[in-house]
């Protein structure tokens, strides 16, 4: 039985991915078209917005929020939603802050001056940590996701400011005769003249566009999305997909934690107040469905670029703040909205082929 | 066939609404460049300066921003105004296209004293003087000018009103702003100077209500269910004052209880003429971001701001009935 089930899976996955690659394709095309419009707009109203700096400067304010953004696509592509995000990104800084610092060991009397990597490592592991309590809730308790991760994001920030009881640590440098230096001088260095933050962005593009695409994780994850319970029938395990999407979303709001803290040269217990929302925007402008199986990398990538082009030119070119707002809420809309309005024509047309000889594989794998 | 509409549409949607913010926004920039154009000789020189303040939903940062605007506007630059909400990141952005914007100078109320030094030193180092208005940052040296309320002497000289308003005895709570706020603690210890020389005054309660109307009135519902009997509150500003003047009212205890509120904002300012409040004290912001501006067109032309230090702190002033009069725009007083 499961032998057969798994067959059943492997045959029907590829099909389903190639589905969603020629409408991906078409959903990148439509939100790659809005990019190209917002360079081509600002550069016009502003000589400053093509420079090589300005493109660069923009890029590293993206780079955060889209490495926010692909965590937010593996939990929105399996229909949940993580708030908890712009919690995390804060509570992962304050821990690095902390360790940077230098630990006090109370009962020891001691301070402890962990190394760089090792503050990294534990960072990284406190937001996925976070992440993975996040999955167990889901899964094990049964919690909403909204509610769960609404959760998590009141509980992350409370430790944050615990943590500093409201003051940011802002000595980060480390000094040399403790060997915990190069903190900020790793996380704020250029490489090739590129920002840390878009070579992260790069690394974790590139390693979730082939977990998505390759492996056997990336497809029981499109199947969960797409239809839980069918793809819990034919042997995929739901459980631990579902938890692993959340540790994976933990672990991408805490290396910005990492990146935001290196930025502004100390750890803020505010630090990503709101992300959650922006890295939610991305993802939907670049053509997933909220609920669920439908949504790429790349997709998710252009929503990061749209809107952060399209914040970063509207300060450019001097457009009221209040302003700012009201066009960025609507350029979410009509991406949506516009989204929609496809997939109705879609299924309209999809109806019509129905008519004729009905296809019922063919309908089971449609998306909501 | 279906697909090709669609898309086609999409497009248009989006550039149809892009067209229109984009040609708003270069609208308003011709136009202001227009109006500054005749004001001043200065106008030769042109250019931008950048205002980013904290929140431009609220009356005291509303007077900072549109205080910076017009002296801008006035010596013949043109103005950006933009807010960061106090978070450290946004302000980073701003900063940085600001600099990708290659602006002449930068008035910045900044997000938090340690947060703020990298976004600072970043657009020093970009060649861009920052001038540091209504709040400072922990490091001297990179900001041309920080030029702040003196919160100490302002905290001393409404305390000591308060004080002889509450004939020197009684229990008092206090509202405390947000704790992350360097002038949360610099107020409450300046009342706390103050209040210790009286042994009859006695403190029966604190609550943070984080400079909010709402927490404000929450917090001072809880103490008043705690403490009754009080016949005082002093609040680090003038928000949370008058959100625990709400409670107050609710509680028919108006009439007893002695209110202290900071800043000297237009709510404020009518409780004192009201008799609500005892007493609030004006930031001096107006002057302040005066000054900024004015050491900022100097710095441009002579590389110089015209003032020997880098930090400068203005006197406060007291608002109690006698002088409320005088009071005639937001944050300004007659002399």
């Amino acid at each position: 039985m499961s032998e057969l089930s798994q067959a059943a899976v492997k045959a029907t996955a590829p099909r389903a991915l190639r589905k969603i690659n020629t409408r991906a394709l078409m959903i990148e095309g439509r939100a790659l078209l809005a990019l190209l419009l917002i360079v081509v707009v600002f550069s016009l109203l502003s000589p400053n917005f093509l420079s090589a700096d300005n493109l660069i400067v923009m890029t590293r304010h993206v780079a955060m929020n889209a490495i926010l953004a692909i965590g937010m696509l593996l939990v929105i592509l399996n229909g949940g939603i993580d708030l908890s995000v712009g919690s995390i990104v804060g509570l992962s800084g304050v821990i690095a802050g902390m360790l940077l610092e230098g630990l006090k060991l109370n009962s020891l009397d001691l301070f402890v001056y962990p190394a760089v990597w090792v503050v990294i490592v534990v960072s990284l592991g406190v937001g996925t940590l976070a992440g993975w309590v996040n999955g167990v809730v889901v899964t094990r308790l049964k919690v909403a996701p909204f509610i769960a991760t609404l959760g998590m994001l009141y509980v992350a920030r409370g430790i944050a400011l615990l943590i500093t009881n409201g003051t940011p640590f802002s000595k980060l440098n480390g000094q040399a005769g403790l060997g915990n230096t190069g903190f900020l001088t790793f996380l704020k260095s250029s490489p090739l003249g590129l920002p840390m933050p878009v070579w992260a962005m790069i690394l974790f593009a590139v390693v979730f566009a082939v977990v998505l695409s390759k492996s056997p994780f990336g497809r029981w994850l499109y199947a969960t999305g797409g239809n839980e319970r069918a793809a819990e029938l034919s042997g995929v395990p739901v459980k631990k997909v579902k938890t692993r999407i959340y540790v994976l979303s933990g672990l991408c709001a805490a290396a910005v934690g990492l990146l935001l803290t290196a930025d502004l040269s100390s750890a803020t217990p505010a630090a990503g107040e709101f992300f959650e929302l922006n890295a939610i925007a991305a993802v939907v402008i670049g053509g997933a469905a909220l609920s669920g199986g439908r949504g790429t990398i790349r997709g998710t990538l252009i929503g990061a670029f749209v809107i952060g082009f399209l914040v970063d030119g509207l300060v450019l070119v001097g457009v009221s703040q209040f302003w700012q707002q009201i066009i960025k809420g609507a350029v979410i809309i009509i991406a949506v909205a516009l989204d929609q309005l496809q997939q109705t024509l879609q299924k309209r047309r999809s109806a019509k082929a129905a008519l004729s000889p009905p296809k019922p594989s063919e309908r089971m794998t449609a998306p909501v | 066939m279906f697909r090709k509409i669609a898309a086609i549409a999409a497009t248009g949607v989006m550039a149809l609404g892009l067209a229109a913010c984009g040609s708003s926004g270069s609208d308003s920039a011709s136009s202001s460049a227009k109006s500054a154009a005749p004001a001043s000789a200065g106008a030769s020189q042109g250019g931008t300066i950048a205002v980013i303040t904290v929140d431009l939903a609220n009356s005291y940062w509303q007077a900072e921003a549109n205080t910076a605007k017009a002296e801008i506007e006035k010596a013949g630059f043109q103005a950006t105004v933009n807010a960061h909400g106090a978070d450290p990141d946004k302000q980073n952005q701003l900063i940085d296209t600001a600099i990708s914007n290659k602006v002449k100078a930068i008035i910045l109320d900044p997000a938090g004293a340690d947060e703020s030094v990298a976004a600072v030193q970043k657009a020093t180092d970009a060649g861009i003087p920052v001038l540091l208005v209504n709040a400072e940052i922990s490091k001297q040296g990179i900001a041309k000018s920080q030029i702040i309320s003196n919160n100490a002497q302002g905290a001393t000289i409404g305390a000591e009103a308060w004080v002889k308003a509450m004939d020197g005895k009684g229990k008092y709570v206090e509202l405390f702003g947000n704790p992350t706020d360097n002038n949360a603690k610099v107020r409450s210890d300046g009342y706390a100077a103050v209040i210790s020389a009286y042994p009859d005054l006695k403190k029966v309660g604190q609550e943070t209500a984080n400079w909010d109307r709402a927490q404000g009135k929450d917090k001072m519902e809880g103490l008043l269910a705690a403490h009754p009997d009080i016949t005082g509150v002093i609040a680090g500003n003038d928000e949370m004052a008058l959100g625990a003047i709400e409670a107050l009212t609710d509680a028919k205890k108006i009439n007893k209880v002695k209110v202290l509120g900071f800043d000297g904002n237009a709510d404020a300012v009518e409780a004192v003429r009201a008799g609500t409040m005892v007493a609030t004290v004006l930031q001096p912001i107006v002057q302040g971001t005066t000054n900024a501006v004015a050491q900022a067109v100097e710095y441009l032309k002579s590389g110089k701001t015209g003032v020997a230090d880098e930090k400068q702190s203005i006197d406060c002033v007291l608002i109690t009935k006698d002088n409320v009069d005088k009071y005639k725009a937001p944050f300004v007083m007659d002399k």
